[in-house]
C-alpha cells in the first residue's frame, strides 16, 4: 500500500519538477477602443457578406458548454450564449457588422437600413424590410410577422427577454398591464403598426433615440402567428436565419442544419460556412478546455464555450502552440466595487477607496491578465466614444499614502457583502486585506451567491460595499451611465443604480444627452463618465472581464463579439 | 510466567498488550500524535516559521497569478510553495487547516457516538414502541440525501443567527458543521449498539440485575454499557477519519469552512483545478489528508483486532 | 411473510411522506428565489411579484405541498407559463430549467444508473474477492496486501483519486477520452470509455469496506460449528467454502451493498462533479443552488425512494439467503 502512495508521489513530482514558472505568455490588447457608426446608406446593409479569407464550406462546428442555453425563443433570449446562438436561426431588424477588433457598424438585417427617424425627434421610427426574406418553410417574411414577434414579447408567460421596446411602446414599465397580448392576438400593441407589407412603424410618446440599437437584439425576430407554440417555442424556435434546428435533446445536444430558404444575398453579416452547428452540453469549463486542448476527433473543430478556466491558463498561455487557436479579447462586462452612497456619505472615504485599490493583486487573485483587464473608468473601453482617464491614480498596487492622507487618521468601518462562491469569497478576502492596509476596517459578509444580486439591489440593503458588474446591451453610454446612476430610477428593489446615487445636476445632464442623435451622444457620455468619478466617486472601477477561449485546430473564423464579449459564429468555418 | 500473573490480567489489559504488539497500529498511533501536536502547536509553529496564514505574497506570482519558480514556488522561505491567486503560504495554511479539520472531526465523532450509544441502548433494551420509533427515525435519517440537506441548511443557519452587518465567526460555522454531522451521523452507531444490546439483554447478568430490582438507568448504563466499550471504541476511531473526509466533501460543494479560515477540505478543493498547472499545490494537502485518514483507519483496524481477537489476524 | 411485507411497505411510505415534508419545508427556509434569478437586468419588482403569484409561490404552504403531491398521482394543470397540463406522475415544472421535471429525470437518471451499477458490480466482485482471499490465506503476505490495498482505498478521497486518475490516463497517457456520457444503446464502447474512470474511482473507494467486512464475516463463519461439522462430514473444501460459508457470510454484505447502491443511486454528487457528468446528484445540487423547488422535491424523493426500496429488497434477500432469518 505504501508503494502505491510512493508511486503517486513520484508521478506528481515528475510532472511538477521540470517546469519553471516564469513571467511569459500571450498578452491581451486591453487598450483598444471601439469605434462605431450607424450606416444609413442601404448599400452597407445589403448582402452577401464579404468572403472570409481562407474559409471553406462544409463540416460540423461543435460548441462545448456546461449547461443548456437558458432560452432559445427569440423573444426570451437574453443570456450571452443565447444571444450568440440566436444569430444562427433568427434575424433581427438591425444587426452589428463587427470585425472582432472593436470596429462596429450598425446595419439593417431584415430592414434595409437601421431605421428611419421620421421626424428627427426620435419619436417615430420606420423600418423598411428587404425583399427575398424567407422563413424555414419558404414563406416570405413580411412586416406582419415582425410586428407579431414584437407583440408576443408582451406575453407575461414569455419571461426572460429584454423589455426596452415593450416599455417604450406602452410608456410604462408595467407594459403587460397596458396591453394584454393573450386577449388581443389579432391586433398590435399601441404605437406599433404595419402601414404596408414591408414597413414596420413605431410611434413613441417620448424620444427614444436608442431604438436602432434596441432592435439589434433577437427580440425583434419575426414569427408567423400559426407557428407560435407559446412557452414550447423555447426548445424549438422557428427559423428565419441561415440554420434550422434538426434535433434538440434538452440539456444534451442541439443540432442545427442548413435552412435552404435563407438567401445570403439578403444578409450583410452571416456566412453559414459549416453544414452543421452542434451544441454539446454537459462538459464543465475544465473538461471542455481539456477536450479542445487534446484536439482529437470532432473536438478538433470544437470551441470550448466556457472559456479557459484560470487554473488552466498558465498551461495554454505558456505554450505558443496553442496561441493560434486562442481567442483573447477584453469584453464590455465592466466590474466595479459599488459604494452604497446612502451609507458612505463622505466623499473623502469614497475617494480613499479609489486610491487604495490594488488592481494588480485583485486580477492575480482572479487568475491574471487573461481573466480580467484593469479599468479606471465607469464605461468599459469597448463603449462608443470611450476616453481613457484615471481620476484617482492608484498605480498598479494602490496608492496607500494618498488614501491615508484623505482619511486623515480616521478608521472607517465598512461592511463588504459578497457571494458565497469560491471566487467571490476570494475576491472579498483580497479586498479586505487590500483596504485594511490603507486604514479601513472591513467586515466581509457572505450572502448566498444566487441572492447576492437581488439583495444588493434592494434600496435598504445594509451593506456599504459590494461587487457589481454591468454589461450593456449595446455599446453606447446611454445603456450604461443613466442605467447605473440616474437617481430617479431608484425604487424599493430590483435597482440597477446599486450605488443609490442621486444628483439633480447629473439627472438633468442624462436627459440632455439622451435627446441627442445616437452618434452625437458618444463623446458626451465619455465626458460625463469622467465628471461622475471626479465629483462623486460612487464606485471603484475595477476591471473588465477578458474573454479567453480556445478552439480546435480545424475551427476557423471565430472571433469575440465586440458587442457582447463572447464568440460569434457569423464567420465561423471548418478547415477541410 | 506464573499462573497468578496470567489470571490477574483484565480483558482491557490484554487488549492493550495486543495493540502494543501490532506494529502497524503503533506506527499509525505515533503518526497521529505528530499530526495532533502540529495542529495544537500551530501558533508556535507560526512564530518559528515567521509567516502567518493570512499573509499574501502576490509579488511572487506571475501575471497569471501562478507562483514563480519551481514546483509551485517552493523555496527556503516557503517550504510547500504559494497558493496561486491569493499568494499565501501553503505550509502554514496546512498546519492551521489541520487544526480546523481535526477539531471538527473529533467533536463530531464524540457527539455522534454519544447520541448513537444512548439511543441505541434505549431502543435495544426497551424494544416495543420506543424501538419502533427510534428505528423508524434511523430509517428516515438514512433515506435523507445528506449532501443535499447540508447544502440547503448550512448557508441558511448563519443568516438566522447573525445580523446582516455582523461577520459570522468561524466558531459558529464550525458548530454548524458539527451539528449537521450530528443530525445525520448517529444512525450507524445507534444501529450497531441496538443490535448488540438485543443480544445482551436476555443474558443472565441482566436478568439478575432486573430480578434484584435495579433501576432502568442502572441497567442501561451500569450493566449494559460496560459490555459495549469495544465496539463503541472501534466505531469512534473509524468515525473520526470519516468526518475528516466528510468535512472535505462539504468544502468540495462550497459549504464547509469558508475563506479566509484555513481548512484542509477547502484547500484541497481549491487546489484540484490546478492539477495540471501547479501539481505541487494539489500534492501537499492531498497526500497529507490521505496519510492522516490512513493512519486513523489503520489504527482503528488495529484497535478492532486488539479488542476482538476473534476477528483479527 | 405477507404481513411482514405489508408492514415494511407501510413504514416505507411513511418514511417517504416524512422525507417529502422535510424537503418541502427545507425549500422555504432557503434564502433563494427562483423567480428573481430569471432577470439579471432591468427587473421590475411588480412584474416579478405577479410571476410569483402565478407560479403559486404565494399560496399557503400546505396547499402548495398538497397540490404537488397530488400531481404525482393524478397529474395537474400547471397553467400556460409552465407548459400546461402535466400528466401523472407529475413531478412539477422547473421554472429554472424551463422544462417538466420528468423530462429532466429521463435525461439525468440514465447517467447516474450508468455510473453506479457497473461501479457496484466492480466493487462487490473486487471487495468480496479480496476479503475471501485474505480470510482463506489469513496471516500471509497476501492477506496483508489485500487488506492494505483495501484500507488505502478507504482512506482516499474520491475527488483526489478522480483528479489523479484523470491526470494520468487522460492528460498524460492520453489513452482514455475526457469523461462523458453516451447512451449505452447508442454506442456501448463509447459509453464504457467515457465512464470507466468513474467506475474504478468509485469502486476503489467502496471495495475497501467490502473487503474488510467479507474477511471478518468469513473468518467468523469459518469458526462456527456448522462449518466444522460440514468439514468433519467429509465435504470438500471448495464445497464448504463456496456453498456454506460464503452463503452465511454474504448476508451482512448484502445489507451494506443494498444501502450503498441505494444511496449512490440517489446521487453521486461528488463523483459526478469530479468527472464532470450531469447526473441526478449534480442536478439536485444545482436545484438547491437556484431554489428550484420542483426539482429539489423530485430529486430528494427519488433518491429517498431508492434507499427505501433497497432496504426492503435487502430484508427480503436476507430471508432467501440465510435460512436462519425468519421474517416476522
Amino acid at each position: 500500500m505504501y508503494a502505491r502512495i510512493a508511486g503517486v508521489v513520484m508521478l506528481l513530482a515528475a510532472v511538477t519538477a521540470c517546469t519553471k514558472t516564469t513571467n511569459e505568455g500571450n498578452n491581451v490588447d486591453t487598450n483598444r477602443v471601439t469605434t462605431g457608426v450607424i450606416a444609413m446608406d442601404p448599400k452597407d446593409s445589403r448582402g452577401p457578406a464579404p468572403e472570409v479569407p481562407g474559409a471553406t464550406k462544409g463540416g460540423t462546428l461543435t460548441i462545448l458548454r456546461l449547461t443548456k442555453i437558458s432560452h432559445m425563443d427569440p423573444q426570451r433570449v437574453y443570456s450571452f450564449a443565447g444571444l450568440m446562438n440566436a444569430s444562427l436561426y433568427a434575424r433581427y431588424l438591425t444587426t452589428w457588422k463587427d470585425d472582432g477588433k472593436g470596429n462596429l457598424t450598425l446595419v439593417g438585417d431584415l430592414a434595409e437600413t437601421p431605421g428611419k427617424n421620421v421626424n428627427g425627434d426620435c419619436k417615430v421610427w420606420e423600418f423598411k424590410l428587404k425583399s427575398g426574406l424567407k422563413f424555414e418553410d419558404g414563406r416570405p417574411i413580411t412586416s406582419k410577422e415582425v410586428a407579431y414577434g414584437i407583440a408576443r414579447s408582451f406575453d407575461p408567460d414569455l419571461t426572460g427577454g429584454p423589455t426596452y421596446v415593450q416599455e417604450w411602446l406602452a410608456d410604462d414599465p408595467q407594459y403587460d398591464t397596458k396591453w394584454d397580448f393573450k386577449a388581443n392576438k389579432n391586433s398590435l400593441p399601441p404605437g406599433l403598426s404595419t402601414p404596408d407589407a414591408s414597413t414596420v412603424r413605431f410611434e413613441f410618446k417620448k424620444a427614444r433615440c436608442d431604438l436602432p440599437f434596441a432592435v439589434s437584439l433577437p427580440a425583434s425576430a419575426p414569427l408567423p402567428p400559426d407557428k407560435d407554440t407559446g412557452v414550447n417555442l423555447d426548445n424549438m424556435p422557428f427559423s428565419s436565419g441561415p440554420y434550422k434546428i434538426a434535433k434538440h435533446t434538452v440539456g444534451v445536444e442541439l443540432v442545427f442544419e442548413r435552412n435552404p430558404h435563407w438567401d445570403p444575398a439578403t444578409d450583410p453579416v452571416r456566412h453559414a460556412y459549416p453544414d452543421k452547428f452542434v451544441w454539446s452540453f454537459g462538459a464543465d469549463a475544465e473538461a471542455g478546455a481539456n477536450r479542445v486542448i487534446a484536439d482529437s476527433g470532432p473536438d478538433a473543430s470544437a470551441l470550448a464555450w466556457n472559456g479557459v478556466p484560470a487554473s488552466l491558463v498558465s498551461k495554454v498561455a505558456g505554450n505558443a502552440d496553442y496561441w493560434p487557436r486562442t481567442l483573447i479579447s477584453p469584453t464590455p462586462s465592466a466590474n466595479r466595487l459599488t459604494i452604497n452612497t446612502q451609507r458612505v456619505k463622505d466623499l473623502a472615504v469614497r475617494q480613499a477607496l479609489n486610491y487604495a485599490i490594488d488592481r494588480d493583486g485583485l486580477i492575480k487573485t482572479l487568475g491574471g491578465a487573461t481573466v480580467a483587464a484593469p479599468m479606471t473608468t465607469l464605461m468599459p473601453p469597448s463603449t462608443l466614444g470611450f476616453q481613457s482617464y484615471d481620476a484617482y491614480p492608484a498605480g498598479k498596487n494602490g496608492n496607500i499614502e494618498e488614501a491615508k492622507k484623505l482619511l486623515a487618521g480616521k478608521t472607517p468601518e465598512l461592511v463588504l457583502a459578497h457571494g458565497d462562491s469560491k471566487t467571490s469569497t476570494e475576491i472579498a478576502t483580497q479586498l479586505k486585506s487590500n483596504f485594511e492596509k490603507a486604514g479601513f476596517k472591513i467586515t466581509t459578509k457572505a450572502v448566498p451567491q444566487d441572492s447576492t444580486l437581488d439583495e444588493t439591489k434592494k434600496k435598504d440593503n445594509p451593506w456599504d460595499l459590494y461587487m457589481d458588474s454591468w454589461a450593456a446591451d449595446w455599446p453606447s453610454g446611454a445603456s450604461i451611465l443613466p442605467v447605473l446612476f440616474d437617481g430617479r430610477t431608484i425604487r424599493a428593489e430590483g435597482n440597477t443604480n446599486s450605488s443609490y446615487f442621486n444628483d439633480d445636476a447629473l439627472n438633468k445632464e442624462f436627459d440632455r444627452i439622451l435627446q441627442l442623435d445616437p452618434v452625437a451622444q458618444a463623446p458626451e457620455w465619455a465626458k460625463l463618465d469622467q465628471r461622475i468619478m471626479k465629483e462623486h466617486a460612487p464606485a471603484v472601477p475595477l476591471y473588465a472581464d477578458v474573454a479567453y477561449f480556445l478552439h480546435g485546430s480545424k475551427a476557423g473564423g471565430l472571433y469575440v463579439s465586440s458587442v457582447f464579449g463572447y464568440p460569434a459564429f457569423t464567420n465561423a468555418y471548418v478547415k477541410s | 510466567m506464573s499462573t497468578t500473573e496470567l489470571a490477574s490480567r483484565s480483558p482491557g489489559r490484554l487488549a492493550w498488550m495486543r495493540l502494543r504488539r501490532n506494529r502497524v497500529a503503533m506506527i499509525s498511533a505515533y503518526t497521529l500524535i505528530v499530526f495532533g501536536m502540529l495542529a495544537v502547536g500551530a501558533p508556535l509553529i507560526e512564530m518559528l516559521y515567521g509567516i502567518g496564514p493570512q499573509q499574501q505574497f502576490q509579488h511572487k506570482l506571475n501575471s497569471f497569478g501562478m507562483p514563480l519558480g519551481y514546483a509551485g514556488g517552493i523555496s527556503g522561505e516557503h517550504w510547500f510553495g504559494l497558493e496561486p491567486g491569493l499568494g499565501r503560504d501553503i505550509f502554514i495554511r496546512m498546519i492551521y487547516g489541520m487544526r480546523t479539520s481535526l477539531f471538527i472531526a473529533l467533536a463530531a465523532a464524540i457527539v455522534t457516538t454519544v447520541i448513537g450509544v444512548v439511543l441505541g441502548i434505549v431502543a435495544g433494551y426497551l424494544g416495543g414502541k420506543i424501538d419502533a420509533v427510534i428505528s423508524w427515525i434511523i430509517d428516515l435519517a438514512l433515506a435523507m440525501p445528506f449532501l443535499i440537506f447540508a447544502l440547503a441548511v448550512v448557508p441558511t443557519i448563519a443568516l438566522r443567527f447573525y445580523g446582516p452587518r455582523e461577520e459570522v465567526p468561524t466558531s459558529f460555522r464550525v458548530a454548524v458543521l458539527i451539528l449537521v454531522f450530528a443530525v445525520f451521523g448517529w444512525t450507524g452507531t445507534a444501529r450497531l449498539v441496538r443490535g448488540q444490546v438485543i443480544s445482551l439483554r436476555e443474558r443472565e447478568f441482566i436478568e439478575a440485575a432486573r430480578a434484584c430490582g435495579a433501576g432502568l438507568g442502572h441497567i442501561l448504563f451500569r450493566e449494559l454499557l460496560p459490555n459495549l466499550w469495544a465496539p463503541i471504541l472501534v466505531t469512534f476511531s473509524l468515525a473520526v477519519p470519516s468526518y475528516v473526509t466528510g468535512e472535505a466533501a462539504l468544502s468540495f460543494l462550497g459549504i464547509g469552512i469558508t475563506e479566509p479560515t484555513p481548512d484542509f477540505g477547502a484547500m484541497i478543493f481549491r487546489s484540484l483545478s490546478y492539477l495540471q498547472t501547479d501539481p505541487a499545490y494539489v500534492f501537499f494537502p492531498g497526500v497529507t489528508i490521505c496519510a492522516l485518514v490512513l493512519a486513523f483507519n489503520l489504527f482503528g483496524d488495529g484497535l478492532r483486532d486488539a479488542l476482538d481477537p476473534k476477528s483479527g489476524a | 411473510m405477507l404481513r411482514f411485507i405489508v408492514k415494511r411497505l407501510l413504514s416505507a411510505v411513511l418514511t417517504l411522506v416524512a422525507v417529502s415534508i422535510v424537503s418541502f419545508l427545507m425549500f422555504f427556509a432557503l434564502p433563494r428565489d427562483p423567480v428573481s434569478g430569471m432577470c439579471p437586468k432591468n427587473c421590475n419588482p411588480e412584474r416579478l411579484e405577479r410571476v410569483r403569484q402565478e407560479l403559486g409561490l404565494r399560496d399557503p404552504k400546505h396547499e402548495q405541498y398538497l397540490a404537488y403531491m397530488k400531481g404525482i398521482f393524478t397529474g395537474r394543470d400547471l397553467g400556460s407559463s409552465q407548459g400546461g397540463r402535466c400528466d401523472a406522475p407529475c413531478l412539477g415544472y422547473s421554472y429554472v430549467n424551463s422544462e417538466a421535471v420528468t423530462d429532466t429525470f429521463s435525461r439525468v437518471l440514465p447517467v447516474t444508473l450508468s455510473i453506479v451499477i457497473p461501479a457496484a458490480i466492480i466493487w462487490l466482485v473486487l471487495g468480496v474477492g479480496l476479503g475471501m482471499i485474505s480470510a482463506l490465506r489469513k496471516g500471509t503476505v497476501l492477506d496483508r496486501a489485500a487488506i492494505g490495498f483495501a484500507l488505502t482505498g478507504a482512506s482516499m478521497q474520491l475527488y483526489f483519486v478522480g483528479a489523479v486518475l484523470q491526470l494520468v490516463f487522460i492528460y498524460t497517457l492520453k489513452i482514455l477520452p475526457v469523461p462523458h456520457y453516451t447512451p449505452l444503446l447508442q454506442n456501448p464502447l463509447d459509453w464504457a470509455g467515457g465512464l470507466v474512470l468513474a467506475w474504478f474511482a468509485l469502486a476503489f473507494l467502496f471495495s475497501a469496506i467490502y473487503a474488510r467486512l467479507s474477511r471478518a464475516q468469513m473468518l467468523e463463519t469459518l469458526s462456527e460449528d456448522f462449518i466444522r461439522t460440514a468439514r468433519a462430514k467429509g465435504l470438500s473444501k471448495g464445497r464448504v467454502y463456496g456453498r456454506h460459508a460464503l452463503r452465511a457470510a454474504i448476508t451482512p454484505i448484502v445489507t451494506i451493498a443494498g444501502l450503498d447502491v441505494g444511496g449512490a443511486l440517489g446521487g453521486t454528487v461528488i463523483t459526478e462533479t469530479t468527472f464532470g457528468l450531469q447526473g441526478l446528484g449534480r442536478t439536485a445540487v444545482d436545484a438547491v443552488r437556484s431554489g428550484d423547488l420542483p426539482t429539489i422535491m423530485a430529486t430528494v424523493l427519488v433518491s429517498a425512494a431508492f434507499i427505501v426500496v433497497a432496504n426492503i429488497i435487502v430484508d427480503l434477500l436476507y430471508a432467501l439467503i440465510d435460512p436462519r432469518v425468519r421474517l416476522r
